[in-house]
């Protein structure tokens, strides 16, 4: 029987709590039109999202957004940056798309040093306390929160990261809390 | 399906009018094409290839099809929980696991049933086991979640919501 040795390294073990910058996840601020697009990608009709008149009768007093709508902001590719699909295939023509894309995201936490490659997305606890509005600028801050050795059903090592990731508005005020849990085998 | 009308004029749902075991009402989606599939992806911009190239899903990642976005799927709970807690109620805090994948072809069913409720600063925090069913009873997404419901004849809930002291 193979020797199992231990993924979870000390150097590992030391990104527990790294914080990484505070950046404004939003390129124009919220936006109309991406926001449409949005919600019709999650199949929700809801007025309040783009009808003005019945949304400023509503407790928000005017147009908001789905619950966790400003965590994806982030993912979007600023105008003049470096095309991220023409990098990701000329360094790897095999590449999954993902590969080379995100490493140079705004306010990224820094890689954890594995040779564990495969990554597998383990769950999300998300926490609410209000909604961004048209116009609202979205800032987000991420750091590490946990990582765990856990054993995989053949016996493998592999990581367990939990990551934490505050997202708040111009004013500093606390829209949601998205935690991730990510598996590293 | 949920119509626009039907969140415009959806009833609240009261903190007095739900008990342990109560199943509240269903959300069913689907049954979801490539095409919802792409929609996403363009609409977040992600470009991992296991969402749109099938022959890359199959033959170079050993998946069964093109896959639902799991970042997709961590919408859709909190997006459910948000229409049952409208107009004046608020969704708190939900969790869930990324269990069975989602292909082309299921039908999804979010569902919610109370486990607990309790009153704390004359607000109604009603504790949900949540998840999302397929069509072959295959829980895909199983969790917890805490809504705050409003009490007859009690205080609003504050907007920003303020969680109670403990």
């Amino acid at each position: 029987m193979a020797e199992t040795k231990s993924v979870l390294t000390d150097e590992i073990r030391a990104l527990i709590g790294a914080t990484g910058e505070k950046v404004e996840a939003s390129l124009w601020g919220i936006e109309r039109e991406d926001l449409r697009r949005f919600t019709q990608a999650i199949m929700d009709p809801d007025p309040r999202y783009w009808d003005d008149e019945f949304a400023k009768t509503t407790k928000f007093g005017g147009i908001v957004t789905p619950p966790i709508y400003c965590t994806y902001l982030s993912r979007k590719t600023p105008p003049g940056a470096d095309d991220p699909i023409t990098r990701a295939f000329r360094e790897n023509p095999e590449s999954d798309g993902i590969g080379g894309v995100d490493t140079d995201r705004r306010g990224a936490l820094p890689s954890i040093p594995t040779h564990l490659k495969r990554i597998m997305n383990a769950g999300n606890e998300i926490e609410l306390y209000k909604y961004p509005t048209l116009g609202d600028r979205i800032f987000s801050q991420a750091r590490i929160a946990d990582i765990k050795e856990r054993a995989g059903r053949d016996g493998a090592p592999m990581l367990f990261i939990t990551t934490e990731t505050i997202y708040t508005n111009q004013r500093g005020e606390v829209l949601c809390v998205l935690r991730a849990s990510s598996l590293r085998r | 399906m949920v119509t626009a009308d039907a969140l415009r004029n959806k009833e609240q749902l009261y903190y007095d009018d739900v008990k342990e075991g109560l199943a509240l009402p269903p959300l069913v989606i689907g049954p979801m094409t490539p095409t919802h599939v792409f929609r996403w992806s363009s609409a977040i911009e992600n470009w991992h290839r296991i969402h749109y190239d099938q022959s890359f899903a199959i033959y170079h990642d050993g998946l069964p099809n093109i896959l639902i976005q799991g970042s997709w799927k961590q919408s859709i709970l909190p997006r459910y929980l948000k229409d049952l807690c409208l107009p004046d109620g608020w969704m708190w805090k939900v969790s869930f696991q990324h269990r069975a994948m989602i292909v082309p072809g299921d039908t999804i069913t979010c569902w919610a049933t109370v486990t607990h409720k309790t009153e704390r600063d004359g607000l109604g925090f009603v504790d949900l086991e949540v998840g999302m069913r397929l069509q072959n009873d295959v829980e895909s997404c199983p969790g917890a979640a805490t809504i705050v419901l409003p009490i007859r004849g009690g205080r609003p809930i504050p907007y920003p919501f303020v969680p109670p002291k403990d």
